[in-house]
């Protein structure tokens, strides 16, 4: 302010002129003075909105850098291949492939044991194609380096990826690794990082035995001799097709041998899921607040300019201009909210740590917490930006105030177009009749509860959709998530099928037995894809996996991944080809599938539809047992049957439970976490409201209490006047979002191959979260509206 | 014999200023009569308004007792005090106070309906009332601010008229308005008066005082002097003299 003809002018100094002068800035500080409340209320809710922000940015930004950091520090490869097959033939012809490919940079191959196998976590099990590494030949790796990350010093047992580190697995507890169908117990002597074989989601899992533990192993034969190639690539964005590549290179030329692998990018994408998660809910958390933030902003000026109208037109008659009365404002607020932002990322880095203990217990993937300048710029251009054009969106009004106008009447603080709710014809009670006169008249108020109980109605129908389908009963999740579920899985050779087939058939407690196996095949003009093999589709309990169209009947049919088809321009009738085992065969799309334990790149193909490709290798059957059944029994019975010809036997329903209790418990902290946020929102967007109404409805009350209202019933007319907003808000809130969650989901997901979100939307719990809601937010704007005691008649008449 | 319909014992009303006490109102005992039109006169300060607040229910007493009927209202808590004001008392306030929000009708209903729940039967004594006052039916729907001061006070007076008060309080009810509805509402309020109407009325106003029929002054918080009027007769030479020679008498 002071670089107009009005400044010139006038001497900013002395006499008249100078104190009109000084009157604009003075305004506003006696605004914020006398708002304090609201003054707190934008300091807090942009230091909450600077927290949520920094924090996501520095969740979503360095994060991924993090990633990066490790698999360089590790040198970790781009593709990891574990094949089943240690003779010096395997790792000359290996040595030859890699060498060959020109997009391969460096390599390394090492003696390892795989074995599809299981350990105990979370009162569950997690179940994955385990790599056994022996422990000075895992840190000596020249590619795909191990660092241990915790060592205690036993000098005999196991080192286990850090993402499992728990209550049960710790440093000297003894746990037990089935390998295959055999259960071994070591004592776990350290833990470790890998990038790439950290955990059960990289599809193959790393496990880390002392000399003498992985030589004892070596010899009883439970587990395959392996190679274990960690292959470094020149451009890391063709981690997918070069897996495919090798692996359908290896499989042609050894049809027989037995491969894993896994790729960067799946890696990646797999480890980070839950933090893409947190992320999310992070962000919109974030701008929900910030968005609350700039309505209590908007709303500050409103009040500042309806109280100060007069005021401001004596300004503007003696020649301020609309700018240098805005001026000041932007300053101000802009200036609060950035010194309000600072404290905020300040707090972010006090929270980070914790965040970061919550985050590397679902990645496994250390990091280390430190100064971020980007996240920290953006938070603050972001912050200022939207503040500064709330503030001038808002103020501008100021502008268009004709001082003539401004000084002769103020400003109406009603409007007497219209008579709301004429006490003459109204059927309903005077006291319901006078709150909707209130509510009529305050169509900002009743704007500003509309949408903030809009988003407070997405978040209930969202918690209501995650308890239901994640908290009370897990299975929509799983059948979404984890796709086909069944009590039993047993893995057989080749050889035994008839045998196992006529025994499980026979036995009174197995009630459905199927076909379910996986193997890689490649999409001629894509990548690699992890087919699903079944017998009869028709048979698997999971028939949501294929959304749209049906299951492959014949054995040129497929079922492609939506995600996949989507970015491929695939629809359902069309051709593909595909290649496993050397042999090329084609087949028509016949629905889309939504897997996400691939990405979104797989298919389901039948058993014939398969071997049109290349041989089944080893077969997994999904069991349903009888209620009551001990799975763990029937397991051990089959497995003391068939021997070493049956290859794993996995509990499922314990596997599932177990990583399914990482989801729960994350999903009841963020859960909770938004609860409490939910309940804090609205009792601080009611909080300002009531304020404002009572301060712009004191004479009001003191008039109404001297005619004979008690407090109790001007009490009850303030919170009644907000509930038709908040009812009605609330009612199409929930209607909207219980419609649109399922698609909204769906987008989030949209990255781990979910197209079609197909969560149970719990109609009853929503519509009881719903009317909990109102009455809730009825008992707080009561308990604020308490401030209506203080309103006393003798007040009005004295001027107090 | 006069009804007595209102009743203070030592009243006494202090307030606490920059650490001092400041005795407003001093051992007061009054009765106040049914019909009459009682006005409160006296200096700026002496305690007029801080009497009609404390005998209207508005505002408790320090000390002392005020006792409607048979019942003792300086005992009552705030919401027991509103519901005294609503049922027995009506408001004629300097200041107007009406509420810009609402039609002139519905600022009349809001006060009745809280005390009468048969809207028929109110609906009829408020158009009545305006009736008496002169106030349209098309008036009635206009918002305050859109209506005259003079006009607005005369929709205060049916406000305050509208539950068939025992009492009526009026403070400077002419305070904001010009001469000629100053008297306007000055022959409203003694007209319902005629019809039997209480009114206790503060006035600094010789004109206004000259309405009523008891003169009550008040210095330094203490019932100086009464002077009974007589019932008031327009162009009353003699009463105005008498009213005149009264105050003078109080040092006025």
């Amino acid at each position: 302010m002071g670089t107009g003809r009005g400044m010139r002018s006038c001497p900013l100094s002395s006499g008249k002129w100078g104190g009109e002068m000084r009157k604009g800035s003075i305004l506003i500080r006696s605004n914020l003075h006398k708002a304090k409340g609201q003054a707190a209320a934008i300091v807090i809710l942009i230091l909450l909105a600077a927290l949520m922000l920094d924090l996501w940015l520095m969740l979503s930004m360095d994060y991924k850098k993090n990633f990066d950091r490790y698999h360089e520090k590790l040198n970790e490869g781009h593709v990891t291949l574990a094949v089943d097959d240690d003779s010096a033939r395997m790792r000359g012809s290996l040595r030859e492939i890699f060498g060959e490919d020109e997009d391969i940079e460096g390599y390394s191959m090492d003696p390892a044991m795989h074995m599809v196998g299981l350990f105990g976590y979370n009162d569950g099990e997690i179940n994955s194609e385990l790599i056994l590494l022996e422990k000075q030949t895992a840190l000596s790796r020249s590619v795909g380096k191990i660092e241990i990350v915790e060592d205690s010093g036993i000098e005999s047992g196991i080192y286990m990826p850090m993402l499992y580190k728990s209550e049960d697995i710790a440093v000297g507890k003894t746990i037990q690794v089935s390998v295959g169908s055999h259960k071994i117990s070591y004592k776990v002597c350290g833990f470790f990082n890998s990038i790439m074989a950290g955990s059960h989601n990289c599809s193959m899992c790393a496990l880390i035995l002392t000399e003498d533990k992985y030589r004892e192993l070596e010899e009883t034969g439970y587990a395959s001799r392996s190679i274990l190639c960690s292959v470094r690539l020149k451009d890391k964005n063709e981690s997918e097709d070069q897996e495919a590549m090798l692996e359908e290179t290896i499989s042609s030329r050894y049809p027989d041998i037995r491969t894993a692998s896994n790729s960067y990018a799946l890696v990646y994408q797999s480890r980070y899921i839950s933090q893409m998660v947190c992320a999310g809910i992070v962000s919109a958390m974030a701008f929900f607040i910030l968005l609350i933030a700039l309505v209590v902003i908007v709303s500050n000026i409103n009040d500042y300019i309806q109280e100060n109208m007069k005021d401001l037109g004596a300004l503007k008659a003696i020649g301020y201009t609309g700018q240098q009365l805005i001026g000041p404002l932007l300053i101000q607020f802009v200036g609060l909210s950035l010194l309000a932002a600072v404290a905020g990322i300040g707090l972010s880095y006090c929270l980070f740590p914790y965040v970061n203990t919550m985050m590397i217990s679902q990645t496994g993937i250390p990091y280390a917490v430190h100064f971020l300048p980007l996240p920290m710029f953006i938070t603050l251009a972001v912050l200022a930006g939207t503040v500064m054009l709330a503030v001038w969106v808002s103020a501008r009004k100021i502008k268009k105030i004709e001082p003539i106008t401004a000084l002769r009447q103020g400003v109406h603080t009603h409007d007497p177009k219209r008579d709301h709710i004429p006490l003459e014809k109204t059927k309903v009670s005077l006291h319901m009749a006078l709150a909707l006169k209130t509510t009529l008249s305050g169509i900002k108020h009743n704007v500003t509860i509309g949408v903030t109980m809009l988003v407070l109605s997405l978040v209930v129908v969202f918690l209501g959709v995650m308890v239901e389908n994640v908290i009370a009963d897990m299975g929509p999740f799983l059948r979404l998530i984890v796709g086909e579920i069944a009590d039993s899985c047993i893995n057989v050779q080749p050889g035994i099928e008839e045998d196992f087939l006529r025994e499980v058939h026979a036995d009174p407690r197995v009630e459905k037995v199927y076909l379910y196996s996986s193997a890689e095949v490649r999409h001629v003009d894509g990548v690699g894809l992890v087919a699903t093999m079944c017998d009869d589709f028709s048979r698997v309990n999971n028939k949501s996996v294929v959304f749209e169209g049906r299951f492959p009947e014949f054995d040129n049919e497929v079922a492609l991944a939506a995600k996949y088809a989507r970015e491929n321009d695939l629809e359902i009738g069309m051709e593909m080809t595909m290649t496993a085992g050397g042999k090329k065969a084609d087949y028509i799309i016949t629905g889309f599938t939504q897997i996400s334990n691939n990405l979104g790149k797989d298919c389901l193909l039948t058993r014939a539809g398969y071997e049109r490709l290349s041989e089944m290798r080893d077969t997994s059957y999904y069991l349903d047992l009888a209620d009551g059944s001990d799975i763990d029994a029937f397991n051990a019975q089959i497995k003391e049957r068939f021997g070493d010809q049956v290859n794993t036997t996995i509990n499922v329903d314990a596997t599932v439970e177990g990583a399914g209790a990482v989801y729960v418990s994350l999903m009841i902290m963020i859960v909770g976490g938004i609860l409490v946020l939910s309940v804090l929102v609205i009792t601080f967007v009611l909080y300002l409201l009531v304020r404002t109404l009572l301060g712009s409805k004191k004479r009001d009350h003191g008039i109404l209490k001297a005619l004979g209202f008690t407090t109790g019933q001007l009490i009850l007319q303030t919170a009644l006047s907000f509930m038709p907003a908040i009812t009605c808000s609330t009612i199409a809130g929930l209607t909207l979002c219980s419609f649109i969650i399922n698609p909204l989901i769906a987008v989030f997901l949209r990255s781990i191959g979910i197209v079609k979100s197909t969560f149970v939307v719990p109609v009853g719990l929503i519509a009881g979260a719903g009317a909990g809601l109102i009455v809730m937010a009825f008992g707080i704007a009561c308990l604020l509206s308490l401030r209506v005691r203080k309103i006393a008649p003798r007040g009005l008449l004295t001027g107090e | 014999m006069k009804n007595i319909l209102l009743k203070t014992d030592h009243l006494s009303k202090s307030f606490s200023s920059g650490g001092t006490l400041q005795h407003v109102l001093k051992n007061i005992d009054l009765e106040l009569y049914q019909g009459d039109y009682t006005v409160i006169m006296g200096a700026s300060g002496a305690g007029k308004s801080t009497l009609l607040y404390a005998l209207s229910g508005m505002d408790t007493p320090s000390l002392g007792t005020i006792t409607f009927g048979d019942r003792v209202i300086s005992e009552l808590d705030q919401d027991g005090l509103a519901v005294f004001r609503r049922r027995h008392c009506g408001f004629v306030f300097q200041q107007i106070y009406l509420i810009d929000g609402m039609s002139v009708m519905d600022n009349v209903l809001a006060a009745g309906l809280l005390v009468n729940k048969d809207k028929r039967a109110l609906l009829a004594r408020a158009r009545d009332l305006f009736a008496a006052v002169d106030i349209s039916g098309e008036t009635q729907k206009k918002f305050p601010t859109q209506i005259s001061g003079g006009e607005a006070q005369r929709v205060g007076i049916v406000r305050a008229l509208i539950n068939d008060p025992e009492i009526l309080f009026a403070d400077e009810p002419t305070g904001a308005l010009n001469s000629k509805t100053g008297l306007d509402v000055l022959d409203t309020l003694t007209r319902f008066n005629e019809q039997g109407q209480s009114v206790v009325m503060v006035t600094h106003d010789m004109r206004s005082a000259r309405r009523g029929n008891r003169i009550l002054y008040l210095k330094d918080g203490s019932i100086l002097g009464e002077c009974d009027l007589g019932r008031y007769e327009h162009g009353d030479r003699a009463r105005h003299e008498k009213l005149s020679a009264f105050l003078g008498e109080m040092g006025w």
